[in-house]
Protein backbone atom coordinates (compact mmCIF):
# COMPACT_ATOMS: atom_id res chain seq x y z
CA UNK A 1 0.00 0.00 0.00
CA UNK A 2 1.34 3.00 -0.84
CA UNK A 3 0.47 6.58 0.90
CA UNK A 4 -2.07 7.78 -1.65
CA UNK A 5 -4.13 5.02 -0.99
CA UNK A 6 -3.43 4.94 2.65
CA UNK A 7 -5.46 8.63 2.35
CA UNK A 8 -8.17 7.47 0.67
CA UNK A 9 -9.15 4.55 2.26
CA UNK A 10 -8.61 6.03 5.72
CA UNK A 11 -12.13 7.81 5.89
CA UNK A 12 -13.63 3.85 5.34
CA UNK A 13 -11.28 2.71 8.40
CA UNK A 14 -12.69 5.31 10.59
CA UNK A 15 -16.03 4.29 9.40
CA UNK A 16 -15.36 0.95 10.24
CA UNK A 17 -16.19 0.20 6.71
CA UNK A 18 -12.95 -2.09 5.74
CA UNK A 19 -12.71 -5.80 5.48
CA UNK A 20 -9.81 -7.35 8.22
CA UNK A 21 -7.23 -8.02 5.53
CA UNK A 22 -7.58 -4.35 4.08
CA UNK A 23 -7.32 -3.00 8.28
CA UNK A 24 -4.63 -5.30 8.63
CA UNK A 25 -2.80 -3.52 5.35
CA UNK A 26 -3.65 -0.07 6.85
CA UNK A 27 -2.42 -0.55 10.07
CA UNK A 28 0.57 -2.08 8.53
CA UNK A 29 1.62 1.05 6.59
CA UNK A 30 1.04 3.30 9.45
CA UNK A 31 3.48 1.19 11.50
CA UNK A 32 6.41 1.52 8.67
CA UNK A 33 5.02 5.13 7.65
CA UNK A 34 6.02 8.02 10.00
CA UNK A 35 3.47 10.45 8.35
CA UNK A 36 1.02 8.50 7.63
CA UNK A 37 0.61 7.33 10.96
CA UNK A 38 0.48 11.08 12.58
CA UNK A 39 -2.57 11.29 9.63
CA UNK A 40 -4.19 8.10 11.36
CA UNK A 41 -3.48 9.78 14.94
CA UNK A 42 -4.94 13.09 13.71
CA UNK A 43 -7.74 11.84 11.99
CA UNK A 44 -8.67 10.05 15.08
CA UNK A 45 -8.43 12.89 17.59
CA UNK A 46 -10.45 15.18 15.31
CA UNK A 47 -13.30 12.80 14.70
CA UNK A 48 -13.69 12.14 18.92
CA UNK A 49 -13.62 15.96 19.45
CA UNK A 50 -15.99 16.62 16.97
CA UNK A 51 -18.93 13.98 18.71
CA UNK A 52 -18.20 15.76 22.37
CA UNK A 53 -19.00 19.06 20.55
CA UNK A 54 -22.72 20.03 21.64
CA UNK A 55 -25.17 19.89 18.64
CA UNK A 56 -26.28 23.22 17.00
CA UNK A 57 -30.29 24.19 17.10
CA UNK A 58 -31.10 27.37 15.77
CA UNK A 59 -33.12 29.96 17.96
CA UNK A 60 -36.65 29.19 17.49
CA UNK A 61 -37.83 33.04 16.58
CA UNK A 62 -35.30 32.45 13.44
CA UNK A 63 -37.80 29.03 12.53
CA UNK A 64 -40.77 31.71 12.81
CA UNK A 65 -39.51 33.91 11.29
CA UNK A 66 -38.51 32.28 8.05
CA UNK A 67 -41.73 30.56 7.97
CA UNK A 68 -44.20 33.34 7.69
CA UNK A 69 -42.16 35.77 6.18
CA UNK A 70 -40.33 33.85 3.40
CA UNK A 71 -43.61 33.16 1.76
CA UNK A 72 -43.93 36.99 1.37
CA UNK A 73 -40.09 37.72 0.59
CA UNK A 74 -39.36 39.33 3.26
CA UNK A 75 -36.47 38.19 5.95
CA UNK A 76 -33.89 40.06 5.79
CA UNK A 77 -33.29 42.34 9.12
CA UNK A 78 -34.96 45.10 9.75
CA UNK A 79 -32.09 47.98 8.63
CA UNK A 80 -31.56 46.18 5.74
CA UNK A 81 -35.61 45.95 4.91
CA UNK A 82 -36.37 49.68 5.96
CA UNK A 83 -36.60 51.86 2.71
CA UNK A 84 -34.77 52.66 -0.20
CA UNK A 85 -32.43 55.72 1.37
CA UNK A 86 -31.72 53.36 4.30
CA UNK A 87 -30.35 50.55 1.94
CA UNK A 88 -28.64 53.29 -0.28
CA UNK A 89 -27.04 54.99 2.65
CA UNK A 90 -25.87 51.69 4.68
CA UNK A 91 -24.55 50.82 0.78
CA UNK A 92 -22.28 53.90 0.89
CA UNK A 93 -21.39 54.05 4.51
CA UNK A 94 -20.40 49.79 4.65
CA UNK A 95 -16.68 50.39 2.68
CA UNK A 96 -15.92 52.93 5.52
CA UNK A 97 -17.67 51.31 8.57
CA UNK A 98 -15.15 48.73 9.06
CA UNK A 99 -12.83 48.04 12.28
CA UNK A 100 -9.77 48.71 10.04
CA UNK A 101 -10.87 52.40 9.92
CA UNK A 102 -11.75 52.93 13.73
CA UNK A 103 -8.37 54.30 14.07
CA UNK A 104 -8.82 56.94 10.63
CA UNK A 105 -11.96 57.90 11.75
CA UNK A 106 -10.70 58.35 14.69
CA UNK A 107 -8.13 60.84 13.76
CA UNK A 108 -10.51 62.74 11.47
CA UNK A 109 -12.59 63.52 14.79
CA UNK A 110 -9.54 64.43 16.05
CA UNK A 111 -8.98 66.97 13.47
CA UNK A 112 -12.27 68.08 13.26
CA UNK A 113 -12.39 68.77 16.92
CA UNK A 114 -9.20 70.65 17.10
CA UNK A 115 -9.77 72.62 13.28
CA UNK A 116 -13.07 74.08 15.46
CA UNK A 117 -10.99 74.97 18.60
CA UNK A 118 -8.82 76.97 16.55
CA UNK A 119 -11.77 78.70 14.46
CA UNK A 120 -13.28 79.84 18.27
CA UNK A 121 -16.29 76.82 17.69
CA UNK A 122 -16.90 76.11 21.76
CA UNK A 123 -18.27 72.90 22.88
CA UNK A 124 -19.83 72.62 26.01
CA UNK A 125 -21.47 69.60 27.59
CA UNK A 126 -24.51 68.69 26.35
CA UNK A 127 -27.54 68.78 28.36
CA UNK A 128 -30.75 67.19 28.23
CA UNK A 129 -32.86 70.47 27.38
CA UNK A 130 -30.44 71.23 24.37
CA UNK A 131 -31.80 68.19 22.72
CA UNK A 132 -34.91 69.27 22.37
CA UNK A 133 -35.76 69.82 18.67
CA UNK A 134 -37.24 73.14 18.93
CA UNK A 135 -33.71 74.32 20.67
CA UNK A 136 -32.31 72.13 18.28
CA UNK A 137 -33.88 73.77 15.27
CA UNK A 138 -33.55 77.74 16.78
CA UNK A 139 -30.05 76.91 17.08
CA UNK A 140 -29.46 75.80 14.05
CA UNK A 141 -31.55 78.51 12.08
CA UNK A 142 -29.54 80.84 14.27
CA UNK A 143 -26.82 79.29 13.66
CA UNK A 144 -27.42 79.11 9.48
CA UNK A 145 -28.45 83.02 9.46
CA UNK A 146 -25.40 83.80 11.07
CA UNK A 147 -23.07 82.07 8.61
CA UNK A 148 -25.14 83.63 5.82
CA UNK A 149 -24.84 87.14 6.94
CA UNK A 150 -20.72 86.54 7.85
CA UNK A 151 -20.48 85.31 4.50
CA UNK A 152 -22.25 87.83 2.81
CA UNK A 153 -19.88 90.10 4.84
CA UNK A 154 -16.59 88.29 4.10
CA UNK A 155 -17.45 88.43 0.34
CA UNK A 156 -18.52 91.80 -0.07
CA UNK A 157 -15.45 93.12 2.12
CA UNK A 158 -13.20 91.04 -0.34
CA UNK A 159 -10.66 93.19 -2.43
CA UNK A 160 -11.17 92.20 -5.36
CA UNK A 161 -14.69 92.15 -5.11
CA UNK A 162 -14.51 95.55 -3.60
CA UNK A 163 -12.45 96.71 -6.79
CA UNK A 164 -14.14 95.13 -9.58
CA UNK A 165 -17.77 96.36 -7.92
CA UNK A 166 -15.68 99.79 -7.90
CA UNK A 167 -14.93 99.36 -11.43
CA UNK A 168 -18.46 98.60 -12.39
CA UNK A 169 -19.73 101.58 -10.16
CA UNK A 170 -17.45 103.76 -12.33
CA UNK A 171 -18.20 102.15 -15.60
CA UNK A 172 -22.05 101.96 -15.02
CA UNK A 173 -21.73 106.09 -13.83
CA UNK A 174 -19.79 106.63 -16.80
CA UNK A 175 -22.18 104.94 -18.86
CA UNK A 176 -24.97 106.90 -17.46
CA UNK A 177 -22.83 110.29 -17.41
CA UNK A 178 -22.40 109.36 -21.26
CA UNK A 179 -26.10 108.58 -21.59
CA UNK A 180 -27.12 111.86 -19.39
CA UNK A 181 -24.80 114.24 -21.78
CA UNK A 182 -26.31 112.58 -24.98
CA UNK A 183 -29.73 113.16 -23.84
CA UNK A 184 -28.95 116.89 -22.74
CA UNK A 185 -27.52 117.09 -26.88
CA UNK A 186 -30.38 115.61 -27.71
CA UNK A 187 -32.34 117.89 -25.47
CA UNK A 188 -30.69 121.10 -27.15
CA UNK A 189 -30.75 119.73 -30.85
CA UNK A 190 -34.59 119.20 -30.27
CA UNK A 191 -35.10 122.33 -28.91
CA UNK A 192 -33.72 124.26 -31.73
CA UNK A 193 -36.63 123.78 -34.07
CA UNK A 194 -38.68 124.75 -31.24
CA UNK A 195 -36.95 128.09 -30.83
CA UNK A 196 -36.60 128.78 -34.30
CA UNK A 197 -40.44 127.87 -35.02
CA UNK A 198 -40.56 130.33 -31.49
CA UNK A 199 -38.44 133.15 -33.59
CA UNK A 200 -40.96 132.92 -36.24
CA UNK A 201 -44.44 133.36 -35.03
CA UNK A 202 -42.56 136.48 -33.06
CA UNK A 203 -41.52 137.47 -36.26
CA UNK B 1 4.91 -0.80 17.82
CA UNK B 2 3.34 1.48 16.12
CA UNK B 3 1.20 -1.04 14.89
CA UNK B 4 -0.14 -1.35 18.31
CA UNK B 5 -0.18 2.07 19.12
CA UNK B 6 -2.52 2.51 16.44
CA UNK B 7 -4.39 -0.18 17.27
CA UNK B 8 -4.43 1.25 20.92
CA UNK B 9 -5.76 4.84 19.40
CA UNK B 10 -8.03 3.38 17.77
CA UNK B 11 -9.41 0.72 20.37
CA UNK B 12 -9.40 3.23 23.24
CA UNK B 13 -11.38 6.10 21.19
CA UNK B 14 -13.46 2.89 19.84
CA UNK B 15 -14.26 4.86 16.83
CA UNK B 16 -15.00 2.25 14.61
CA UNK B 17 -17.97 1.01 16.24
CA UNK B 18 -19.37 4.59 16.80
CA UNK B 19 -18.88 5.39 13.80
CA UNK B 20 -20.75 3.11 12.18
CA UNK B 21 -23.64 3.52 14.57
CA UNK B 22 -23.35 7.34 14.22
CA UNK B 23 -23.72 7.18 10.41
CA UNK B 24 -26.39 5.03 10.19
CA UNK B 25 -28.17 7.83 10.82
CA UNK B 26 -28.44 8.12 7.32
CA UNK B 27 -30.49 5.41 6.26
CA UNK B 28 -33.14 7.43 7.19
CA UNK B 29 -32.53 9.79 4.06
CA UNK B 30 -33.95 7.34 1.98
CA UNK B 31 -36.98 6.97 3.80
CA UNK B 32 -37.89 10.83 4.49
CA UNK B 33 -36.85 10.83 0.61
CA UNK B 34 -40.67 10.60 -0.27
CA UNK B 35 -42.32 13.00 2.68
CA UNK B 36 -39.84 15.42 1.32
CA UNK B 37 -41.12 15.46 -2.34
CA UNK B 38 -44.87 15.41 -0.81
CA UNK B 39 -44.11 18.09 1.03
CA UNK B 40 -42.11 20.05 -1.60
CA UNK B 41 -45.58 19.40 -3.94
CA UNK B 42 -48.08 20.71 -1.13
CA UNK B 43 -45.70 23.50 -0.70
CA UNK B 44 -45.92 24.04 -4.73
CA UNK B 45 -49.46 24.15 -4.39
CA UNK B 46 -49.79 27.07 -1.96
CA UNK B 47 -50.21 24.92 1.03
CA UNK B 48 -48.74 27.10 4.41
CA UNK B 49 -48.10 23.92 6.51
CA UNK B 50 -45.94 22.00 4.26
CA UNK B 51 -43.89 24.97 4.23
CA UNK B 52 -43.95 25.53 7.98
CA UNK B 53 -43.12 21.75 8.00
CA UNK B 54 -40.46 21.81 5.53
CA UNK B 55 -38.50 24.59 7.27
CA UNK B 56 -38.94 23.18 10.64
CA UNK B 57 -37.39 19.91 9.76
CA UNK B 58 -34.42 20.80 7.42
CA UNK B 59 -34.01 24.68 8.94
CA UNK B 60 -31.80 23.05 12.10
CA UNK B 61 -29.17 21.29 9.27
CA UNK B 62 -29.09 24.82 6.94
CA UNK B 63 -28.47 26.84 10.13
CA UNK B 64 -26.07 24.63 11.82
CA UNK B 65 -23.65 24.28 8.39
CA UNK B 66 -24.00 28.17 8.23
CA UNK B 67 -23.15 28.54 11.62
CA UNK B 68 -20.46 26.11 11.42
CA UNK B 69 -18.98 27.33 8.14
CA UNK B 70 -19.18 31.34 8.98
CA UNK B 71 -18.43 31.09 13.04
CA UNK B 72 -20.66 34.09 13.76
CA UNK B 73 -24.53 33.66 14.85
CA UNK B 74 -25.51 36.57 13.39
CA UNK B 75 -24.07 35.31 9.67
CA UNK B 76 -25.54 32.07 9.73
CA UNK B 77 -29.18 33.44 10.65
CA UNK B 78 -29.19 36.01 8.06
CA UNK B 79 -27.53 33.33 5.54
CA UNK B 80 -30.37 30.60 6.33
CA UNK B 81 -32.75 32.99 5.61
CA UNK B 82 -31.21 33.65 2.30
CA UNK B 83 -31.36 30.10 1.98
CA UNK B 84 -34.98 29.41 2.52
CA UNK B 85 -35.99 32.46 0.45
CA UNK B 86 -34.22 31.23 -2.58
CA UNK B 87 -35.53 28.08 -1.90
CA UNK B 88 -39.15 29.26 -2.05
CA UNK B 89 -38.17 31.30 -5.10
CA UNK B 90 -36.88 28.22 -6.93
CA UNK B 91 -38.61 25.16 -5.42
CA UNK B 92 -40.11 24.82 -8.50
CA UNK B 93 -36.99 23.92 -10.22
CA UNK B 94 -36.09 20.99 -7.66
CA UNK B 95 -37.16 17.74 -9.56
CA UNK B 96 -37.45 14.59 -6.83
CA UNK B 97 -35.93 11.75 -9.58
CA UNK B 98 -32.86 13.96 -9.76
CA UNK B 99 -32.09 13.55 -6.24
CA UNK B 100 -33.02 14.06 -2.24
CA UNK B 101 -34.63 17.19 -1.78
CA UNK B 102 -32.24 17.27 1.30
CA UNK B 103 -28.67 17.26 -1.16
CA UNK B 104 -30.44 19.65 -3.00
CA UNK B 105 -30.73 21.85 -0.20
CA UNK B 106 -27.55 21.39 0.96
CA UNK B 107 -26.21 22.08 -2.02
CA UNK B 108 -27.86 25.60 -2.47
CA UNK B 109 -27.03 26.64 1.04
CA UNK B 110 -23.41 25.27 0.17
CA UNK B 111 -23.17 27.71 -3.06
CA UNK B 112 -24.64 30.44 -1.09
CA UNK B 113 -22.05 29.73 1.72
CA UNK B 114 -19.01 29.78 -0.57
CA UNK B 115 -20.80 33.15 -2.33
CA UNK B 116 -20.40 34.69 0.91
CA UNK B 117 -17.25 33.42 1.34
CA UNK B 118 -16.13 35.42 -1.58
CA UNK B 119 -17.72 38.64 -0.91
CA UNK B 120 -16.58 38.96 2.76
CA UNK B 121 -12.79 38.32 1.99
CA UNK B 122 -11.97 41.65 2.71
CA UNK B 123 -13.64 42.06 5.96
CA UNK B 124 -11.69 38.66 7.35
CA UNK B 125 -8.48 39.63 6.63
CA UNK B 126 -9.19 41.92 9.32
CA UNK B 127 -11.12 40.29 11.93
CA UNK B 128 -9.08 37.06 11.87
CA UNK B 129 -9.57 34.34 13.89
CA UNK B 130 -6.13 35.62 15.61
CA UNK B 131 -7.40 37.99 17.83
CA UNK B 132 -9.72 34.70 19.38
CA UNK B 133 -6.67 32.74 19.32
CA UNK B 134 -5.35 34.12 22.91
CA UNK B 135 -8.69 34.16 24.22
CA UNK B 136 -9.42 30.61 24.02
CA UNK B 137 -6.12 29.67 24.95
CA UNK B 138 -7.34 31.30 28.68
CA UNK B 139 -10.26 29.83 28.90
CA UNK B 140 -9.39 26.52 28.68
CA UNK B 141 -6.04 27.05 30.64
CA UNK B 142 -8.40 28.54 33.15
CA UNK B 143 -10.97 25.45 32.62
CA UNK B 144 -8.14 23.48 33.12
CA UNK B 145 -9.33 20.73 30.64
CA UNK B 146 -6.51 21.04 28.11
CA UNK B 147 -6.54 16.79 28.32
CA UNK B 148 -8.87 16.65 25.80
CA UNK B 149 -11.84 16.53 28.00
CA UNK B 150 -13.33 18.96 26.88
CA UNK B 151 -16.81 18.75 25.69
CA UNK B 152 -20.60 20.32 25.15
CA UNK B 153 -20.79 23.53 24.72
CA UNK B 154 -17.40 24.80 25.09
CA UNK B 155 -16.19 22.04 22.56
CA UNK B 156 -18.73 23.04 20.01
CA UNK B 157 -17.40 26.92 20.53
CA UNK B 158 -13.74 25.39 20.21
CA UNK B 159 -14.87 23.74 17.28
CA UNK B 160 -16.30 26.42 15.46
CA UNK B 161 -13.27 28.67 15.89
CA UNK B 162 -10.91 26.25 14.93
CA UNK B 163 -13.11 25.39 11.95
CA UNK B 164 -12.68 28.52 10.92
CA UNK B 165 -9.02 27.99 10.32
CA UNK B 166 -9.58 25.85 7.76
CA UNK B 167 -9.70 26.09 4.03
CA UNK B 168 -12.88 26.48 2.85
CA UNK B 169 -12.44 23.19 1.13
CA UNK B 170 -11.36 21.28 3.97
CA UNK B 171 -14.16 22.87 6.27
CA UNK B 172 -17.19 22.16 4.39
CA UNK B 173 -16.16 18.58 3.57
CA UNK B 174 -15.58 17.89 7.61
CA UNK B 175 -18.79 19.96 8.05
CA UNK B 176 -20.97 17.79 5.95
CA UNK B 177 -19.58 14.47 6.70
CA UNK B 178 -18.40 14.68 10.81
CA UNK B 179 -21.08 16.91 11.94
CA UNK B 180 -24.35 16.35 9.19
CA UNK B 181 -23.44 12.86 8.87
CA UNK B 182 -24.27 12.85 4.79
CA UNK B 183 -23.30 10.05 3.00
CA UNK B 184 -20.27 10.47 0.57
CA UNK B 185 -22.05 10.32 -2.63
CA UNK B 186 -24.24 12.65 -1.48
CA UNK B 187 -21.31 15.49 -0.45
CA UNK B 188 -19.73 14.51 -3.43
CA UNK B 189 -22.97 15.60 -4.86
CA UNK B 190 -23.29 18.50 -2.88
CA UNK B 191 -19.66 19.54 -3.55
CA UNK B 192 -19.78 18.45 -7.07
CA UNK B 193 -16.50 16.55 -7.11
CA UNK B 194 -15.87 12.99 -7.18
CA UNK B 195 -16.10 10.44 -4.23
CA UNK B 196 -11.98 9.59 -3.54
CA UNK B 197 -11.48 13.56 -3.58
CA UNK B 198 -14.32 14.03 -0.78
CA UNK B 199 -12.21 11.17 1.01
CA UNK B 200 -8.81 12.76 0.78
CA UNK B 201 -10.56 16.60 1.92
CA UNK B 202 -11.99 14.62 4.56
CA UNK B 203 -8.98 13.23 5.43
CA UNK B 204 -6.94 16.20 5.48
CA UNK B 205 -9.49 18.73 7.09
CA UNK B 206 -9.88 16.09 9.80
CA UNK B 207 -5.36 16.31 10.40
CA UNK B 208 -5.73 20.04 10.01
CA UNK B 209 -8.25 20.36 12.90
CA UNK B 210 -6.17 18.36 15.04
CA UNK B 211 -3.26 20.60 14.20
CA UNK B 212 -4.89 23.73 15.22
CA UNK B 213 -7.06 22.27 18.04
CA UNK B 214 -3.73 20.91 19.47
CA UNK B 215 -2.49 24.66 18.93
CA UNK B 216 -5.31 25.60 21.21
CA UNK B 217 -4.00 23.06 23.77
CA UNK B 218 -7.02 21.15 23.59
CA UNK B 219 -5.68 18.52 22.30
CA UNK B 220 -2.36 16.16 23.37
Amino acid sequence: MICAEFEVILSDYVDGNVSVEMRRAIEQHADQCAACRELLRDVFHAVAFIERAEEVTPPPELITRIVYHAPQGRVRNEFESSGFLSRSFAKWLQPVLQPRFAMSMAMTILSFAMLGRCAGIQVKELKPADLNPVVLWNNLEGKGYRLWDRTVKYYENFRLVYEIETRLKEFRDEQDAARGSRNQTGNETKAMPQEDRERGTRK
Amino acid sequence: MAAAAVAQISLSLNLPGQTQGMWAGSAGTARSLDADSQLVERCLGGDQGAWEQLVKIHGRRVYAICLRFTGKENEAQDLTQDVFLRVFKTLSSFRSGEGSFGVWLTRLTRNLLIDHYRRTKLERATDSIEEQLPVLEERTALHGRADGMLAGREASELLQAALQRLSPELREAVILRDLEELEYREIARVLGVPEGTVKSRLNRGRAELARVLRRYKVLV
